[in-house]
C-alpha cells in the first residue's frame, strides 16, 4: 500500500465521520459564507499566515541555529532567547487564529483532508516538544554571560525542531494537493 | 528568438513539462519554496526591526547584520532555485501573469534597496552601531524592506489563485 493509497484511506475515513457534518455546518456560518464570497479573503488570510510563519520561523532559527553555534555566537543564550522566544510563541498564536480564519473560510477542503489531520498532529508534538525542550534548556541559562557550549542532546533538540517546522509548513503547502 | 518563444522553449523543456506533469513535483519543489521564503523574510524582519529601533536595541547593528545575513542569503539561494524550477513548468502563464510581474518588481526593489543600504548608509555604520536611535537612512531601509518583502509573499501567494486566468 503505497503512502497515497494510505491518505486516500485516511480520507475515506475521514467522509465517515461527524467532520462532515461539522464542516458543512460552518460552510453555512455567515462567516464562511462572507469570506467564500470575497475572492480577496482567502490569499491575504494566507498571506497573514506566512507572515506570521516568517515571523515564529525566522525566531526559532535564530534561537535554535545560537544552540548549534551556527549564529549569534557573540551573544549570551540568555540574551538571544530573551529577543526571540517571546516572538515564537505570540507569532504561534496569530498563526493559530489565521488558521482558524482558512477552515472557516474552507471548511471541507481543511476538515475532510488527511494531510490537515496529518499536520494539526505534527503542531501538537511540536508545541509539546518545544515545551519540553524549553524546560530542559532553561538549566543552561542559569549563568548569564559565561561562555557554554550546548551538549549532544541540546543540540539534537535544536536539529530535531528546525526539521519539525519544515515538515509542518511542507505538510501545510501540501493541504492544498492532498488526494481527497 | 524574441522572449516569448524563449518562455515556451521553457515550457517545453523536459525540466519544464516533467515539473507541470509530475504528481508530486510542483508541490513538492513548491513546499521547498515556501520554507525558503519564510527562511529569507524572518530573517531579513530580525535584521529591519533592529535598524527601525524596535527591537534587540542592544544588539549591535554589525553583529545582527552578521547573524542573519548568511542564513538569508543561503535559503535566498533555495528559494531562487526552487522559484525557477516552478517557474520552468508554466513558464509563459506565469510571465502573462500581473501578480507575477509584481512579485518580481517587489523582488528587484528589495535587492535595490539593500544594495543602496549596504553601499551608502552603511558607510558610517561606526557612528550608529550600538546608537539608541538609528539614522534616518537605515530606518528608512528596514521600513522599505518589510513593506517590498511582505508584498513579495502576498503577490507570491496571489500567483497560486490566478495562474489560470491570465493567458
Amino acid at each position: 500500500m503505497s503512502f497515497s493509497d494510505l491518505l486516500f484511506a485516511f480520507t475515506e475515513w475521514l467522509r465517515t465521520t461527524p467532520l462532515v457534518e461539522t464542516a458543512l455546518s460552518i460552510s453555512e456560518h455567515p462567516l464562511s459564507l462572507l469570506i467564500a464570497s470575497h475572492f480577496w479573503a482567502i490569499p491575504i488570510i494566507q498571506t497573514l499566515h506566512i507572515l506570521a510563519l516568517t515571523a515564529a520561523f525566522g525566531s526559532v532559527l535564530m534561537i535554535n541555529l545560537r544552540i548549534l553555534g551556527l549564529t549569534g555566537n557573540s551573544r549570551t543564550f540568555a540574551q538571544t532567547v530573551k529577543r526571540f522566544r517571546p516572538w515564537t510563541w505570540w507569532a504561534l498564536l496569530v498563526l493559530v487564529i489565521t488558521g482558524i480564519g482558512m477552515i472557516i473560510g474552507e471548511p471541507i477542503r481543511e476538515l475532510i483532508n488527511p494531510i490537515f489531520w496529518i499536520k494539526m498532529g505534527l503542531i501538537v508534538v511540536l508545541i509539546l516538544l518545544s515545551l519540553w525542550y524549553q524546560a530542559a534548556l532553561s538549566r543552561y541559562t542559569v549563568e548569564p554571560g559565561t561562555a557554554l557550549r550546548f551538549g549532544a542532546g541540546a543540540r539534537l533538540g535544536a536539529v530535531g525542531l528546525i526539521l519539525l517546522w519544515c515538515v509542518i509548513m511542507f505538510a501545510g503547502r501540501w493541504i492544498a494537493y492532498a488526494p481527497v | 528568438m524574441n522572449l516569448g518563444q524563449l518562455w515556451e522553449a521553457i515550457q517545453a523543456s523536459s525540466l519544464g513539462i516533467y515539473i507541470a506533469e509530475s504528481a508530486w513535483a510542483f508541490p513538492t519543489i513548491e513546499s521547498v519554496h515556501v520554507i525558503a521564503i519564510v527562511t529569507v523574510v524572518g530573517t531579513v524582519a530580525v535584521m529591519d526591526l533592529r535598524l527601525l529601533g524596535l527591537t534587540a536595541r542592544d544588539y549591535p547593528v554589525t553583529v545582527m547584520s552578521r547573524d542573519t545575513l548568511t542564513w538569508t542569503w543561503l535559503s535566498f539561494v533555495l528559494a531562487a532555485i526552487t522559484g525557477l524550477l516552478l517557474f520552468a513548468s508554466k513558464a509563459t502563464n506565469y510571465m502573462a501573469n500581473p501578480y507575477f510581474l509584481a512579485k518580481m518588481a517587489m523582488l528587484i526593489l528589495a535587492g535595490l534597496n539593500m544594495a543602496v543600504f549596504h553601499l551608502i548608509t552603511w558607510r558610517t555604520v561606526r557612528e550608529w552601531d550600538t546608537a539608541a536611535i538609528m539614522p534616518t537612512g537605515a530606518k528608512i531601509a528596514g521600513a522599505l524592506s518589510l513593506f517590498f518583502w511582505v508584498l513579495v509573499i502576498f503577490f507570491g501567494r496571489t500567483i497560486g489563485f490566478t495562474l489560470g486566468i491570465y493567458e
